[in-house]
């Protein structure tokens, strides 16, 4: 089972306030993933890698033993950020929690993907609190970053 | 990527983007700089060092962090071209902040800013609970205490513990424990 994205991006490109994880989804339940491409100009923008040239200059990447510039782990960490607001909503601003590992370096010009998988579906006084195997891949299928994520949703209707 | 130009000596400066050589020489004098007269990271910060300083989160900053991650959700748009600094929208009324944004901006107060410091290190882990939403134009407070330091496989990593709150209203935001290897 999996989410209808048609219905995952309302009008002007925002999520739903809710998210569609509804708190009966099941356990196995996947959510929508995104796809992003680590382009070493986003890479070395100021607010992001470039106080940290190993982010994106190829010289001094090869100098600490990198093969190229790579990404901030924490561009991955957005990435899964924004793929949880999108299917979690509102909820994932309300105690969510995030456990992330950068087990594997993103290149400069690698494409990855993120996913999601529901571990966990445990009935709470307001709900349900879902835990998630969340990780970005490349498109070889090696993982990047694994991480775990946690959060309540409310049933519709109903308030926390 | 574009043309990969790499010899004996290894890449050269512009093997990923194209540039002149007023281009390259602004990219080596840079880097250089980057690393005159500074400490590692290891270097700079002993276990239990406390560490604190306060943002305010421009609409403009808040741009800046999401179009480097091609995030367009639109709850975050406390600035748009044309009308330039508005309310904006979100589920909890105005517009909030991403919501690992800050978890971002920690590794500016993990080590005294003010003193030379060694680029290099990379962020390996992060454990991350986000409390509530953070408008945009909030003002909060990020504090980082170092809690670990320790060598594991001959690398050199260090520990910390940080919160935001709200400078205000002193309600929190964001509780992290994350881990650094240090050049």
């Amino acid at each position: 089972m999996d989410i209808d994205v048609a219905q995952l991006v309302l009008p002007g490109g925002a999520p739903h306030p809710d998210g569609l994880v509804k708190a009966d989804a099941p356990v196995g339940f996947q959510l929508a993933g995104l796809k992003k491409r680590a382009a070493v100009q986003l890479m070395a923008s100021r607010v992001w890698g470039r106080f940290n040239p190993n982010h994106w200059d190829p010289v001094f990447a090869h100098e600490t033993g990198l093969s190229a510039p790579i990404q901030t782990g924490e561009m991955s960490s957005a990435y899964i950020a924004e793929m949880c607001v999108y299917n979690f909503g509102r909820f994932f601003f309300a105690g969510a929690q995030v456990n992330c590992k950068y087990i594997s370096s993103i290149a400069a010009g690698e494409v990855v993907t993120t996913h999601g998988v529901i571990r966990e579906a445990l009935q709470i006084e307001h709900g349900t609190r879902f835990t998630v195997d969340v990780w970005v891949d490349n498109d070889s299928g090696d993982k990047k970053t694994v991480g775990v994520v946690t959060v309540d949703v409310t049933p519709e209707g109903a308030s926390k | 990527m574009t043309e990969n130009k790499l010899d004996a000596a290894g890449p050269a400066t512009d093997s990923l983007r194209p540039m002149t050589e007023l281009q390259r020489q602004q990219v080596r004098s840079f880097v250089t700089s980057l690393d005159e007269e500074s400490e590692t990271y290891w270097d700079m910060v002993e276990i239990g060092d406390v560490l604190q300083r306060t943002l305010t989160i421009s609409p403009e900053l808040v741009i800046l962090y999401a179009d480097g991650v091609e995030d367009f959700t639109p709850w975050y748009e406390g600035w748009k071209m044309n009308t330039w600094q508005i309310e904006g929208a979100s589920p909890f009324g105005a517009a909030i902040v991403p919501p690992m944004m800050m978890s971002h901006f920690i590794l500016s107060v993990m080590f005294d800013h003010t003193k030379p410091f060694a680029a290099g290190s990379i962020h390996t882990s992060h454990e991350s609970t986000i409390h509530g939403p953070i408008e945009v134009g909030a003002t909060v407070s990020i504090r980082s205490e170092a809690v670990g330091k320790f060598v594991k496989r001959g690398r050199r990593y260090l520990g910390h513990r940080v919160t935001v709150t709200d400078v205000e209203s002193g309600e929190l935001y964001l509780t992290e424990t994350r881990e650094i290897l240090s050049r």
